[in-house]
């Protein structure tokens, strides 16, 4: 099913979160790789790598937003009233968190007036007119503070995705997960009182 | 009345005898190139150079430029390429401080334009160089304007791993404008 369902997200949705979810981790090792190398053409080609990954990242989210915001989401699976408010309030910031850090990238490579090709394809253009480095200092301190709010925010995440399946033993991830047969009896089983 | 021109003509004689020597106003005045990094272009300058012009479109045999220029004033907007370019793999000012140029001849080109042949000095190299000249005088002063395209190669500039040109072109245009005052 291409789209969600009453109990789980469909395979675009899925697709979003898995693909996005993926680029992120391998960005996040790419970026703290990096800024250890020496000044070497290496380093300027990696950059652009976590440049272009970034930008990738960016249209994801924007592209994932408007498929979310225009479908209707699976129901929500019953827990208590505090678990369901720190998914919402954690899924909120995710959102926010994966649309600053690129914007905050791009800002910090624009201000620091450094070229931006898209997988060399394509000129992305820059949001300040040249060199500016007080944008710049406050941009790249910007990116490094989401990232690390992004990966606390990603471990919560996470472990509460498996504290509800190993656990909770609710449908929680499942649904995030694409339909095998297994998981279908599963969630019929669990739907019995 | 012939007396009158002949004695004219002979107060022309020695200004005709060395062109005519200029003043570079260095706050009107630049020298900038502009090379391309990573496919897109990007422009930058020498804040510090020392220009001695002397110049007179109608006397081209005795014209002559003398440039030296302070290669670590160099400035590009990025505070990371502008450590890097006076680093030993690029313009490797410790060991080169200055560039000079200076011209060998004067000449016509093919459509009456002005070209100045000289030699470039520049990280220990030294090539010989055209530069198309313009020169629009201005009340008592004059606009000159300068250009020539190197290849960056030729001088070692970005040598080792920093060579490929799909990530620095080779070829750097060069402009200098300069403000001249009597």
């Amino acid at each position: 099913m291409l789209r969600n369902t009453d109990t789980h997200w469909g395979s675009v949705a899925q697709a979003f979160h898995w693909l996005i979810a993926a680029l992120i981790v391998a960005q996040g090792a790419i970026g703290l790789t990096m800024v250890e190398l020496g000044m070497t053409p290496t380093k300027v080609r990696v950059f652009a790598l976590h440049k272009s990954i970034g930008l990738t990242i960016l249209a994801l989210v924007l592209l994932r937003l408007a498929w979310r915001i225009t479908q209707r989401a699976p129901r929500e699976v019953p827990m208590p009233h505090w678990q369901l408010a720190s998914a919402r309030l954690s899924h909120f910031l995710l959102y926010v968190l994966i649309l600053a850090l690129p914007f905050s990238g791009w800002l910090f490579n624009s201000a620091a007036n450094f070229p931006l090709e898209w997988f060399g394809v394509f000129h992305v253009p820059s949001l300040t007119r040249g060199l500016d480095p007080v944008l710049k200092a406050f941009a790249l301190r910007t990116h490094v503070v989401l990232f690390w709010v992004l990966v606390a925010v990603v471990v919560i995440h996470a472990a509460a995705a498996l504290w509800h399946h190993f656990r909770q033993r609710d449908d929680v991830l499942l649904r995030m997960l694409p339909m095998t047969q297994k998981s279908r009896d599963l969630q019929r089983q669990r739907a019995l009182p | 009345m012939k007396m009158r021109i002949v004695a004219g003509l002979l107060l022309l004689l020695p200004l005709a005898a060395y062109a005519r020597a200029w003043k570079v106003d260095a706050a009107h005045s630049a020298l900038t190139f502009a090379g391309t990094y990573q496919g897109e272009k990007f422009e930058g300058r020498f804040k510090h150079f020392d220009a001695k012009i002397n110049y007179d479109p109608t006397n081209l045999a005795q014209a002559k430029f003398d440039v030296t220029v302070d290669i670590a004033s160099v400035d590009t907007s990025n505070t990371e390429r502008d450590q890097a370019l006076p680093g030993k793999a690029f313009f490797d000012t410790a060991q080169f401080p200055k560039a000079h140029f200076v011209t060998m001849r004067f000449r016509k080109g093919a459509n009456g334009e002005v070209l100045a042949d000289g030699t470039l000095s520049l990280r220990g190299v030294g090539k010989p160089v055209t530069l198309a000249v313009k020169f629009a005088p201005q009340g008592n002063g004059a606009e000159l304007d300068v250009q020539t395209t190197l290849k960056r190669l030729d001088f070692g500039i970005g040598s080792g791993d920093w060579a490929d040109t799909s990530m620095i072109g080779n070829a750097v245009t060069v402009h200098g404008h300069l403000a001249l005052r009597p």
